[in-house]
């Protein structure tokens, strides 16, 4: 056994070249915070990886930020009280990268790409740099294939599509983290790989989180990115970086990456964090003046490939924080700027009972429409006008109580639609059942369903659909079409079903 | 303004070039309640190391420092000063020799911030990293 793991090691060691080259090295003249200032290091460049080593044997990254004409800024990643003044610093001549394989997913990594999830180390095949330029306009195709988030008012009025970037924006406790993990949970079966970016946040938040996506199935999937609290600023910065490095590992073998930052208002305060620290100077409400390019570069990497490059999506969730629902503060102006558009949860609304807390007027999706299918277009065309319609009515009829017939009609309508469009936690409702219960509200037939029972009408609706519709569901879930026999046949279903849950 | 200890230096070597005796004392003492007024006296040693690069990249010199682990010959050492003086176009080499018995064997040469390490203790620490990664 022992001459076995000998002769391994011999021929370990016969395969080692040791090449000595001349290296840059500087020494560390300062440290404070998380940041080295680096004396030496003549040829660094900016964004380069270099190595902290102390005596012990210890190393060290970072990542040079600032040149300046005598001294190199550098945010260490990790653990920086074990550097110490004199430390040697060598450039390494590459981007930072991070370790990436196939095995990766159903795993949580730290924002360095190692596991912290106790299941053992995972085998990279291949290393990533985390910042890449983003893809050109030659290699990129169109938004035209849905992403089925599983919520209602999503899939019907703000359309998602593969390969968007679609803001998730909301004061504290709207929901926005329950939409995420909610449109995660609706991509098993749907060939999309997910990858969750947590920043800034409680570990225990992440915990639950987990053990939601485990339980629903959704961990095999998935891939998680954690930077805790808990941990140094320039972890939370390089997070988001990290997590769409692994995204673009599986959009290379031409695979849908959906990936959500959670959140990039925190992000936004890290940059913030590591700027001052590093002596730039700040700008509006302190943030550095790059603080738009630090998103941009972010959100520009989402994308969807041509077959000609090799295919392939990146759509991206990114989450932003408002204070007291202001939108027109400094970060959330810049992220709704870079985005195709976005979804915004509203505190009143959330605390009327409307779940998921969508505001339908503010809310809006750029290019999503082109993606929606067909049979979808076709029933929710003229939801988010009805919707609207209806605010302004209801605003309107709180003045006074004598109203016409074609009023009355408009606001019971609109309050079928709000109660339709209410949806459960955890609880992803298929395309397909969406469009059915929302064919039947927009032609008519809930206008006399009790308000209390619309649910109850839903559930039953989709149940006995599906065994008497069966040319409709044929047609949605296969050729994505909408033709007059489909139509027909749901018609009839949902007529008789009617018949019968009324008496 | 912000002065830095590079712009201190910079100044110094200007107003000092061609002076000596009585005119460079009072030069460099006007210099040091430069550095008492400015409250910069704490960075004294980093304008004299700025002083001492920009006296070297003017008159040529190139400073090395040599550690090895059992000391190197006379003959060793001038065939290094030669070669460093060819590699990086210098009139003169300053070299300062140390003795680091860790360092095993081998030798390790430093210039500036290029350093070439060919000792044999670097050689395992690349050979331990190699291993570690090949597992």
């Amino acid at each position: 056994m022992s001459n076995h793991i000998v002769e391994n090691l011999k021929k370990e060691i016969e395969n080692f070249k040791a090449e000595i080259k001349v290296e840059k090295v500087g020494k560390v003249i300062e440290i404070f915070d998380g940041i080295a200032k680096v004396s030496g290091l003549s040829d660094i460049k900016s964004s380069e990886m270099v190595t902290f080593q102390n005596g012990k044997g210890d190393i060290q990254t970072g990542v040079a930020l600032n040149l300046e004409e005598d001294a190199v800024g550098v945010i260490i990643l990790g653990d920086f009280s074990k550097i110490k003044e004199g430390d040697e610093v060598k450039s390494t001549g590459r981007i930072l990268e991070i370790p990436v394989s196939d095995s990766i997913l159903g795993r949580v990594v730290d924002a360095l790409g190692a596991p912290v999830d106790g299941k053992g180390p995972i085998k990279a095949s291949k290393a990533y740099p985390i910042e890449k330029v983003a893809p050109g306009v030659i290699t990129r195709l169109s938004v035209s294939e849905p992403v089925a988030t599983g919520i209602k008012v999503i899939d019907a009025v703000i359309p998602v599509g593969r390969g968007q970037r679609e803001l998730i924006i909301g004061d504290r406790q709207t929901g926005k983290t329950a939409l995420a993990i909610d449109s995660i949970l609706n991509q098993k079966g749907q060939n999309m790989i997910c990858v969750y970016v947590s920043i800034g946040q409680k570990d225990s938040k992440l915990r639950k989180l987990e053990a939601r996506l485990e339980e629903g199935g959704a961990m095999k999937y998935t891939v998680i990115v954690n930077a805790s609290a808990s941990e140094p600023a320039a972890m939370s910065y390089i997070a988001p970086y990290v997590g769409v490095s692994i995204a673009e590992y599986f959009m290379d073998q031409g695979k849908d990456v959906l990936i959500i930052y959670d959140d990039l208002s925190k992000h936004a305060v890290a940059y913030r964090e590591i700027s001052l620290l590093l002596r730039r100077p700040p700008g509006r409400e302190a943030y550095p003046g790059d603080v738009f390019y630090l998103h941009s570069r972010l959100l520009e990497r989402a994308c969807r490939r041509n077959e000609k490059y090799g295919g392939g999506s990146i759509t991206a969730f990114p989450i932003i924080e408002t204070q007291a629902g202001d939108i027109s503060a400094y970060i959330p102006t810049n992220v709704i700027s870079i985005t195709d558009g976005q979804i915004f949860l509203e505190t009143d609304l959330f605390y009327k009972g409307i779940r998921p807390a969508v505001s339908v007027g503010s809310s809006v999706s750029r290019v999503g429409s082109s993606a929606q299918i067909k049979a979808m277009k076709k029933v929710a065309g003229t939801l988010k006008l009805d919707l609207a319609q209806f605010r302004e009515l209801e605003a309107f009829s709180q003045f006074g109580s004598d109203l016409d017939e074609s009023t009355k009609k408009q606001l019971e309508r609109g309050k079928r639609a709000v109660e339709v469009l209410k949806q459960l936690q955890y609880a992803p409702v298929k395309t397909e059942h969406q469009v059915v219960t929302l064919y039947a509200l927009t032609k008519g037939f809930m206008d006399d369903v009790p308000m209390e029972k619309i649910k109850e009408f839903e559930s039953g609706l989709i149940e006995y659909s599906e065994s008497n519709a069966k040319v409709f569901y044929k047609e949605v879930l296969e050729s994505k079409m909408w033709t007059d026999k489909g139509e027909e046949q749901l018609k009839k279903a949902i007529a008789d079903f009617k018949i019968g849950f009324m008496k | 303004m912000k002065i830095s200890p590079q712009n201190i230096a910079e100044a110094v070597y200007k107003a000092t070039e061609g002076k000596s005796g009585q005119d460079l004392t009072a030069l460099l003492k006007r210099s040091v309640r430069i550095l008492v007024n400015r409250r910069m006296l704490g960075k004294s040693n980093e304008v004299l190391g700025a002083l001492q690069n920009i006296f070297d990249k003017k008159s040529g010199t190139i400073r090395m420092k040599v550690t090895s682990a059992r000391g190197v010959g006379s003959e060793a050492k001038s065939a290094l000063e030669n070669e460093i003086k060819k590699k990086y176009k210098a009139q003169n080499v300053i070299s300062e020799f140390f003795e680091k018995r860790q360092l095993l064997g081998g030798v390790k040469v430093e210039v500036g911030d290029e350093v070439l390490d060919n000792t044999y203790r670097n050689k395992l620490n690349k050979l331990e990293q190699f291993l570690i990664q090949a597992k």
